[in-house]
């Protein structure tokens, strides 16, 4: 039972990373921009988070400014494809290569090279009253650090931006026929780049979550693949909120999943464990990828005067 | 009736082009204004003035009595104005009822009210015969539901003047009835309405009142009633009839292409082809008149191999052929001058060198071992005598054809499409673009083909330019042949009739 619910934690702390990285990219591929540069966007604002953090001794200041670095550095991609129409893998995939180099670099400048491991104090988790004492629930639920609670909070926000209220309507618009929400009066542009405002800030804060609630330090490529698994459980979520975190939690659990499995096994290399999460990923993408979804103009670029 | 829009003197420029040239347009309360003309007479850039996508160069736009500078979509929103475009602006992955309500800016609040939505809607469409199912998708809707979608839209939003661009275009019959239905019921009601079509038929049928466009500039506008078919056909198409300076010949060599009973995509009335049967013989130009968008893509593109038809077959030179792929209909002699030189025709940045030898690199003129190793001297040579003999004005032949003007960009696609020497040549709007200098170069240059014994196909959306060259003329309308006259003093009125699909 232990083994159980220790996996079942362990899941909900994997989870909370991607999900904040996930929403990002929903928020993205709602208003039409297709975003690959989540991996990038996570590592600096999980060096940006983990730096701030050990000046100040802050986590929420950590996670604050992360989510800062990582609007700001996505700035960078919006502009080149929202304003100059630029083509969106390009330059996700730029961000996806300057952003991570950064964070080394500014880690190297900061600390120097040699090898003694910097930590800070991870964020605390507080239990809900009354609640956290429910059992088996109750730990799995109740008992976490504030942001997985932001994280789930989130979805929920999400799910009654997109389906409940006039905004999220005419948010969705962009995605799906941006000329026609144009004739419609809705403002197409500033739609696009406020969506890069919520990809940069949840996607910072998703990699800030990495070093300030999960592991204590900074290590290079801390991200690992996150940023990709994000986009792909978008699509296993089909562009929405509920989608998205099931998605999210069942990456989770393959993430939890292979790490008990390598403490417990013996004769098998554990390397074989490790590729439990990236094997689901391919699984899941080839099964519910062949569906077409997604908003649709997702990924093109939007100009004016072209009818 | 008092008037609920007056345009006055709108002017619109681009370059040195003028696409509308002062005109006037006055809509009543009430009434179906119907706007006719020719592709390219202008009529879709004024309505994009109307509906704020175009600013006008001068001119001024009044509603209701007051001068308004209509600078966005939203704007003409707000002044009343709706416009269901021939392609329809809805969002297919959402709800009928989402896509009315969407960019709604008339409540407040976060939150959707369904249910007030809900009702608002229904009145509407109850009041208007709009028929609709509010929580279909899009997708799930025919194309006929889908109209009626965007007309509710366009009330919801507060339309007064609807703007219907070629809305029968898309529609079976028996929907264009329904269409006609809504649109009597709405002008009882007291909106107006301004309708774009050529189909001289639904025209008559429906209009209150009609204004003739001719190159951007009004011709002349008339009551319904005081006109029939004939009379608009000669003012749109309105020539002065001068006889073409060309020799018509009536050439019956050997047949160099044949159609027979060919189909493709039969059931669309804009890209497909319907039972089409022809024939071109060396010696002859055979000219395809016809509103763009009735087929004539696809013939180009069957004609040439990059089709092949659903059923039927197409013979070169007596023989069936069996493969449809390009290569082997060059090899047979087809040469193709495509409708859209930047995009099929050029490659922008390659040089005029270049691209002149594009279809020849294996010839021995041009290389060794068949494309192996190019002759480059050879080549530059034969650009430089191509430069003089088509009159490319450029400053060399290495400069990339993406710098050159149109008309010079056309110059070298016939260039290279004349010097193959082939056996049938098809023309798609080789002049399209171009300046009177240059498209009488370009028919110069046919002419001279046709008499060296070249089968030439053209088609062009300019009847002037199939009067002036053609030595028969075959009518296309939604995919089928209309009619079949002779290049030699051709009833004018009677093939633009038929264009139109009377």
């Amino acid at each position: 039972m232990t083994w159980i619910t220790s996996l079942l934690l362990a899941t909900v702390r994997m989870a909370v990373p991607l999900l904040f990285i996930a929403l990002a990219e929903l928020y993205s591929e709602r208003a039409g921009m297709v975003n690959i540069g989540l991996e990038g966007l996570a590592a600096i604002g999980s060096l940006v988070g983990f730096l701030v953090c050990y000046i100040t001794g802050s986590t929420w200041l950590g996670i604050l400014c992360g989510a800062l670095v990582g609007v700001v550095v996505n700035m960078i991609y919006a502009y080149a494809t929202i304003s100059l129409c630029a083509d969106h893998i390009v330059y996700g995939m730029a961000i996806n290569i300057f952003a991570p180099a950064l964070a080394s670099f500014i880690y190297r400048v900061y600390f120097g090279t040699g090898s003694d491991l910097k930590q800070i104090e991870l964020m605390a988790g507080i239990g809900i009253p009354g609640l956290k004492n429910i059992p088996f629930f109750g730990d799995l639920l109740f008992n976490q650090t504030p942001m997985v609670y932001i994280a789930f909070l989130l979805v929920i926000v999400t799910c009654i931006f997109f389906n409940k209220t006039r905004a999220g309507l005419n948010y969705k618009a962009v995605g799906e026929h941006p000329q026609a929400a144009a004739t419609l009066g809705i403002p197409v542009v500033r739609i696009k780049y406020l969506s890069c405002v919520l990809c940069g800030a949840l996607s910072g804060i998703g990699g800030a979550y990495l070093t300030t609630c999960y592991s204590n330090t900074y290590s290079q490529g801390n991200v690992a693949g996150r940023g990709f698994i994000a986009l792909a459980a978008v699509i296993f979520g089909r562009w929405t909120g509920g989608g998205v975190l099931l998605a999210c939690l069942f990456f989770g659990f393959c993430d939890a999943l292979q790490i008990r499995l390598q403490v417990g096994s013996f004769g098998v290399p554990y390397q074989f464990f490790q590729m439990i999460p990236y094997v689901a990923t391919i699984v899941v993408l080839s099964v519910i990828g062949a569906k077409k979804g997604g908003p649709q103009a997702n990924g093109k670029p939007y100009r004016r005067e072209q009818r | 009736m008092d008037e609920l829009l007056r345009m006055e003197h709108i002017s619109k420029r681009f370059g040195d082009f003028y696409a509308n040239k002062k005109i006037d347009l006055t809509v009543k309360h009430g009434e179906v204004h119907t706007l006719l003309g020719e592709n390219g007479a202008g009529k879709s850039t004024l309505m994009n003035i109307l509906i704020g996508l175009y600013q006008p160069t001068e001119g001024k736009i009044f509603v209701n009595g007051k001068e308004e500078h209509i600078d966005s979509p939203a704007h003409a929103v707000k002044l009343g104005i709706g416009m269901v475009h021939q392609h329809f602006m809805l969002v297919e992955a959402m709800t009928v009822f989402e896509n009315i309500i969407l960019g709604d800016r008339n409540v407040s609040g976060l939150f959707i009210d369904r249910d007030a939505r809900r009702r608002e809607i229904e009145e509407l469409s109850e009041k208007y015969g709009l028929d609709v199912e509010l929580d279909k998708l899009i997708t799930e809707i025919s194309v006929g539901a889908q109209q009626r979608v965007e007309i509710l839209k366009a009330l919801y939003h507060g339309a007064e003047l609807l703007v219907l661009d070629e809305p029968s275009a898309a529609l079976t019959d028996i929907e264009v009835e329904g269409l006609f239905a809504i649109m009597r019921k709405l002008v009882s009601e007291g909106k107006s309405i301004i309708f774009i079509s050529h189909k001289m038929r639904e025209v008559l049928h429906i209009s209150d009142r009609i204004t003739v466009l001719r190159l951007g500039e009004v011709i002349g506008t008339v009551n319904c009633a005081e006109t029939d078919g004939k009379a608009l056909a000669s003012m749109m198409i309105g020539r002065e009839l001068s006889a073409s300076q060309y020799e018509k010949m009536e050439a019956k060599g050997e047949c160099v292409a044949e159609l027979k009973n060919v189909d493709y995509n039969k059931n669309s009335k804009h890209n497909g082809l319907n039972g089409v049967s022809m024939k071109v013989h060396r010696g002859e130009i055979v000219g395809i008149a016809g509103v763009d968008g009735n087929g004539q893509t696809q013939l180009a593109q069957l004609i040439t191999g990059v089709l092949a038809p659903q059923s039927g077959s197409v013979e070169l030179k007596g023989k069936s052929v069996s493969v449809y792929d390009p290569s082997s209909f060059i090899k047979n002699g087809v040469s193709h001058v495509p409708e859209d030189r930047n995009l099929q025709g050029l490659v922008g940045d390659m040089s005029i060198t270049d691209n002149l030898v594009l279809k020849a690199t294996t010839a021995e003129k041009f290389s060794r071992g068949k494309g192996l190793l190019l002759k480059k001297r050879d080549m530059a040579r034969y650009a430089g005598e191509m430069v003089g003999r088509y009159d490319i004005r450029c400053t060399s032949v290495e400069q990339t054809v993406r710098s050159l003007s149109g008309g010079n960009q056309q110059k070298v696609i016939l260039a290279r499409e004349m010097e193959s020497e082939p056996d049938l040549l098809v023309a798609a709007h080789p002049t399209r673009g171009l300046d009177i200098g240059a498209t009488r170069f370009v028919h110069d240059k046919m002419i001279e083909a046709r008499d060296k014994g070249v089968g030439i196909l053209l088609i062009s959306a300019d009847f002037d330019e199939i009067l002036e060259v053609s030595d028969r003329i075959l009518v296309f309308f939604e995919g089928r042949i209309m009619g079949e006259y002779s290049g030699k003093n051709p009833p004018v009125e009677e093939i633009s009739l038929a264009m139109t699909g009377k």
